[in-house]
This record gives C-alpha cells, structure tokens and sequence, in this order.
C-alpha cells in the first residue's frame, strides 16, 4: 500500500511539477504579449514593418542583446553614440523612439521571446459578399405597358373589322371605314396625351429650374465620404468645423487633410467602384493630395518655399465643386441649425457617412425648409425644471399657454420660423 | 400624314431635351442668375483683380485682392495672447516652462472641452486618451500617443500646448482647428483622462472633475 502512495505521490509531484512549470512558461509568455501591446504595438508589429521597424528576427539585426537594454531605456543618447543606432534613426527618421526606462530586463527578454514566437494570426475569409445589384425595373414596365397599349391597338381594329363583316354578313353596308390615323376619336385621344405630356415636362421643369436635387458634380480628387466618415469614423465637424461657429460648414483647408494623410499613404481598403464600373485608385488619389499640399512622401517633408509666397513650391489650394447652392437672396446658417437647432447634418445632406460620391440629397427648395419648420419643434424652455434653451424665456404667451395646455409644443414656426424676413432680406 | 410626322418630331424634340437635361454632374440652369449670384465676395468664391502691384520686391506682376487677414498684432475678442515661441527643437524645449493661463475649468466648460476632444482628438487618441481610436486600432497611423503613460502624465501642460499648435512627429498642427483657448483646455481634459500624476512636477491633474465627464 506505501509503494503505491510513494508512487502516487510521485506522480502527482512532477505532474504538479510539470503543470508549473508549463503554466509559469504560459506566464511569461503571456506577460510578453501583454508589455508589448501596453509598450510597444502603437509603433512596431512584431512581423511588418510599422511607424518602426518589424521586431521579428531582432537577434539576427542587431549586434547583442545588452544593445537592446540601453536602447530601449535610452535611444536619444544611443543615436548620439552607436553606429548602428544612428544608422538606425537615419532610416526612420524624424520619429525617434521613445523611451521606456522602466521596463526592466527581464520584462524586454519576455517581449523579445514574444515577438519571437509570434504568429500572424490566419488570415479571415473575405468579407460578406456583396448584396444582389438593385435593378431598375421602369424599362420593363414601360416595354410592357407599350406592348399592352399596342395589344389593345390591335385588338380594336380587329374588333371594328369583325364588325364590319358582320353588318356585311346581314346586308348594311357602312361605305369605307375611316382609317384609324383619321378617326377623330384617336386623334383627339392623341392630342390629350400629348398636352398632358407636354405639360407635365414644362411645369416640372419649370418647378426644377434653379433646383439641383441629386447634383453631384465630379471632384477634382476623388475624395469619398464613405470611406472617411463612415469607415473610420472622423467626425463630420473634425472638417467641417465651421458648422458649429459660422454661417459656412468650410471646406477643409489642406492641412487639415495632411493631419492624417501624413502617416496614411496608400488606400488598402474595400475596392472604391465608380458607377460606370472603374475602379478608384486610392492610393493615386492621396498622391494628388500630396501635390495640392507640396508634400514630398519619400523625404516626409513639405517642399522648400523658395518662391517666398508662404506655401511650399508647387502648393496650391485643391478646388472643390460647391454642391449645395443656395441663391443669394436666401439666407441660411450653418450655426444656427447646428449649434442651436441641434440638427444631425444628415437631416439636410442624407447619409453622407456612405456615399462614395457626395450628391445633393435634399430639394433645398423653399417648401422643403418650410416643411421643416413647421414640424420641427423648438428646445422650449421650461421654467419649471430649467431644462432647454434659455433664450425662449421670454416668450410669455407660449408659457402661459403651453400651461393651460392650449399647446403641447413650440415649433419654428411659432417662433417665427417661417416669416419671408427670417430668410430673405 | 404630314400632321403626324410633325407631331412625332416635336414630341421626340421634346424628350431628347427633357432627357438630355438630366445630367447629374451639371449644376442645372437658374432663372435670373443676377439675383441668384451674389455681387459681393461670398466664401470660396474665385475672385479676380485688374489691379497689379508695383513694387518689384513683391513680384511686380502679383494681381492685388483685399486681404481678409486680420492686421498683424490684433486679438480676436475674448482671445488668448499669441503663443510666441518658435516650431523648432529649442522651442520644443522651451515650452516646458510655459503654464496653462486658464485656471480650473468649470464643468460646462470641461464638457465642452470633451466635446472638442471627441471631435479632434479622440480619432486617434481614444476617448479615454488611451491612444487606441478608430484610427489607430485599424493600424492606420502608428506611434500615437497613450496619454495614460507615465511619460505624458510628466509631460508639461505648455509642451502638449506645442505640440497640439504645432504638430508633433506624425501629427499635424491643430491651429487651424482649434483656437488658443480651446488648445489649452484640450491639455486641462487630458490631464483629466490621465492617472494621478506621482511626479512632484507635474502639475497636479484637474481629478476633482473627472467623475463628472461622461
């Protein structure tokens, strides 16, 4: 019985043995993988190159591993130096790394193993497949109601030649019929058709002119909303700011572009498709942006302004095609509806956020602000509870009646939202 | 017969205009453009000038347009004063010794710094400032900074200020985007996404705001 305890206990020692042992490997293994994410990831991969070099393959690179340990607790005064360190800013340069002093020895020999072993995860299949094209059935429609009209045609002068036979047949002759192109019946029928035609297309295109719903000029660099701020979710105002502060939205001057396009050099999204089916090359696009900005992507620097005209040589501001017009005797401010309407922008433009191409989404005719305005309720100022906006404070008779509960809400239109002075003056 | 031919032609004359006039890509037409367009100078409107400069120093030939900068030295209304120091490594340097002018910010005002924060910032930095936004989890950009590390809890408020006016290793410069004041706020939000600073030098992070942000 002793032997087997003896044996038993054996066992379970190196099996406990062996479990420490495997799970305090797992340990430093894991704890490698968490300091390189806390440290290191935002600039180096363990297998690409990033903002820094891949780490991978560390050991056939450099000369040892002590190299590493004062390099990473101190890269400025190891570029001032090493040889190799040099080398190595001069590649990479403007970025210098910064330092980590606290991490200790055996913290960088756990990220070093780490990014050793790493893997590259595999890769995940495509992503979901596209949905079924929509299809524009108004061409089918439109052949079957030809062919329909053209049956009915047909079956109308069948109709009057059995009828003919058939008085034939019981002895009234009606003399020669009056071929259909001067039967008054049809020409009259034509005639209507034709006047409702016509003056359906002079009035609809009388209400459109000045009117340019659907617009959507074709820009000087393809620049795609989708991509911006629906893929990586920049904020509509990280742009166009001056909706929040002025009557304009601006249109990004171009240094606000190179705020990201500095790092982002190449597309490597979703393909772009146009809608005639060519493909969009992204990364030629950022190219252009480099032109208009005067930025050299191989030296990281803008170019010298050697003509002294305060941009860099061969700079110029990109000239993008205004879409949403309004005539000049209307007034309108982006503030106004932002700030204190609190208006989402997509109320007026649509679903900026995935379209490839920006396209007038709204009539921005005077019915449709209208409309708004008068459905469009106000942030009423409650006394009671102090919520809402404290500039209607001094509508008296809207609170005595939003009181007697003669009104629910306060509109725009209340508020003088829809006098002809509010815009036009 | 020939009624019929006519009526035909005008009808197809008819829609070859109807249709032809459905182009997207063009503007479309306006009835009377004079009071459709505006005779003053609107945004973004292209100018032009038949005056010429005559000092050839500056390029003699250069068309003269109204200059809508403000005059050199003014400050806009409720304005900080100019950030004076230079865009170069002394100047970097230098900014360690500049204070934050705003005092403690009061809780609207931090709410509108975070609103600010979310807007220009948070993209790439994170809305907890942990350097992990949109932006940087799609491994777009690298090298952002995680302002939850120790490095940028010492970091002095006036070398942030530098670095937001002036752009920092990838970063571009966020004058354009944020005026003097919204600048320095960003600094006092970050200090309040920041841990407690442990260093005896730096300033002390506005904590007592921090439970109030959402």
């Amino acid at each position: 019985m002793s032997r087997y305890k003896k044996i038993i206990t054996k066992a379970i020692t190196s099996l406990l043995f062996i479990l420490l042992f495997s799970f305090s490997n797992n340990v430093i293994a894991a704890d490698g993988e968490a300091l390189f994410k806390a440290n290191c990831s935002n600039c180096h991969k363990p297998d690409a190159d990033y903002t820094g070099p891949a780490l991978k393959g560390w050991s056939t690179r450099i000369p040892n591993k002590d190299w590493v340990y004062k390099w990473v607790a101190n890269p400025a005064q190891m570029i001032a130096s090493d040889a190799y360190a040099k080398a190595l800013f001069e590649k990479w340069k403007p970025t210098v790394m910064t330092a980590f002093s606290n991490l200790k020895k055996d913290e960088i020999d756990a990220i070093l193993k780490y990014v050793d072993d790493y893997t590259p995860p595999a890769a995940t299949t495509g992503g979901a497949t596209a949905g079924a094209p929509e299809t524009d059935n108004s061409l089918l429609f439109g052949i079957l109601t030809l062919v329909l009209a053209l049956v009915a045609f047909i079956l109308l002068q069948v109709n009057s030649n059995l009828r003919k036979l058939a008085d034939e047949k019981v002895g009234i002759h009606r003399g020669e019929p009056v071929p259909f192109y001067r039967n008054k019946t049809y020409l009259m029928a034509g005639i209507l058709f034709l006047f409702a035609l016509g003056g359906y297309y002079t009035i609809s295109g009388a209400i459109g002119l000045g009117r340019m719903k659907n617009y959507q000029p074709e820009q000087p660099i393809y620049y795609s909303h989708k991509v911006h701020a629906g893929v990586n979710q920049i904020s509509c105002l990280y742009c166009h700011g001056g909706a929040q502060d002025s009557k304009h939205a601006n249109i990004p001057s171009v240094n606000v572009c190179m705020n990201c396009h500095k790092g982002i050099k190449e597309y490597k999204g979703d393909p772009i498709v146009k809608e005639d089916g060519t493909q969009v090359n992204g990364t030629a696009e950022i190219q252009k942006l480099y032109t208009y900005a005067g930025w050299n992507p191989d030296t990281k620097e803008y170019n010298p302004d050697n003509n002294m005209d305060g941009v860099p040589d061969g700079a110029k501001p990109i000239s993008w095609i205004k879409i949403h017009n309004l005539p000049d005797h209307v007034y309108f401010n982006h503030s106004q509806h932002v700030k204190v309407g609190k208006q989402q922008c997509q109320t007026c433009h649509g679903n900026i956020q995935e379209m490839p191409e920006v396209y007038q989404f709204a009539e921005l005719s005077m019915g449709w602000c209208i409309n708004c305005h008068r459905e469009t309720k106000v942030d009423f100022y409650n006394k009671e509870t102090g919520e809402g906006n404290k500039f209607y404070s001094i509508y008296e008779k809207f609170h005595n009646d939003l009181k007697n509960h003669k009104m629910d809400s306060i509109t725009v239109e209340k508020i003088g939202g829809t006098e002809c002075q509010k815009c036009h003056y | 017969m020939k009624k019929i031919a006519t009526i035909s032609a005008l009808v197809l004359a008819i829609c070859i205009v109807f249709v032809s006039c459905d182009n997207k890509r063009k503007p479309g037409k306006i009835y009377m453009p004079d009071m459709a367009y505006s005779r003053a100078y609107e945004t973004y409107a292209e100018r032009d000038s038949n005056k010429f400069t005559t000092d050839p120093s500056l390029r003699g030939t250069s068309k003269i347009f109204y200059n809508n900068f403000p005059a050199a030295g003014t400050i806009k209304r409720g304005e900080l004063f100019p950030y004076t120091l230079p865009n170069d490594s002394n100047g970097y340097k230098m900014s360690a010794t500049v204070n934050n002018p705003l005092g403690t910010l009061t809780d609207a005002e931090l709410a509108e710094a975070g609103r600010l924060y979310n807007i220009n910032c948070a993209i790439c930095h994170g809305e907890k400032g942990q350097g992990n936004g949109p932006i940087s989890t799609s491994g777009k950009i690298g090298g952002i900074a995680n302002f939850t590390l120790d490095m940028y809890v010492k970091m002095a408020d006036g070398t942030m200020f530098h670095s937001i006016t002036y752009g920092r290793n990838l970063m571009g410069s966020y004058a354009s985007q944020l005026d003097r004041k919204q600048r320095w706020m960003m600094v006092k939000y970050i200090r309040s996404l920041q841990p407690k600073a442990v260093d005896a030098n730096a300033k002390p992070a506005a904590d007592s705001t921090k439970s109030k942000i959402k």
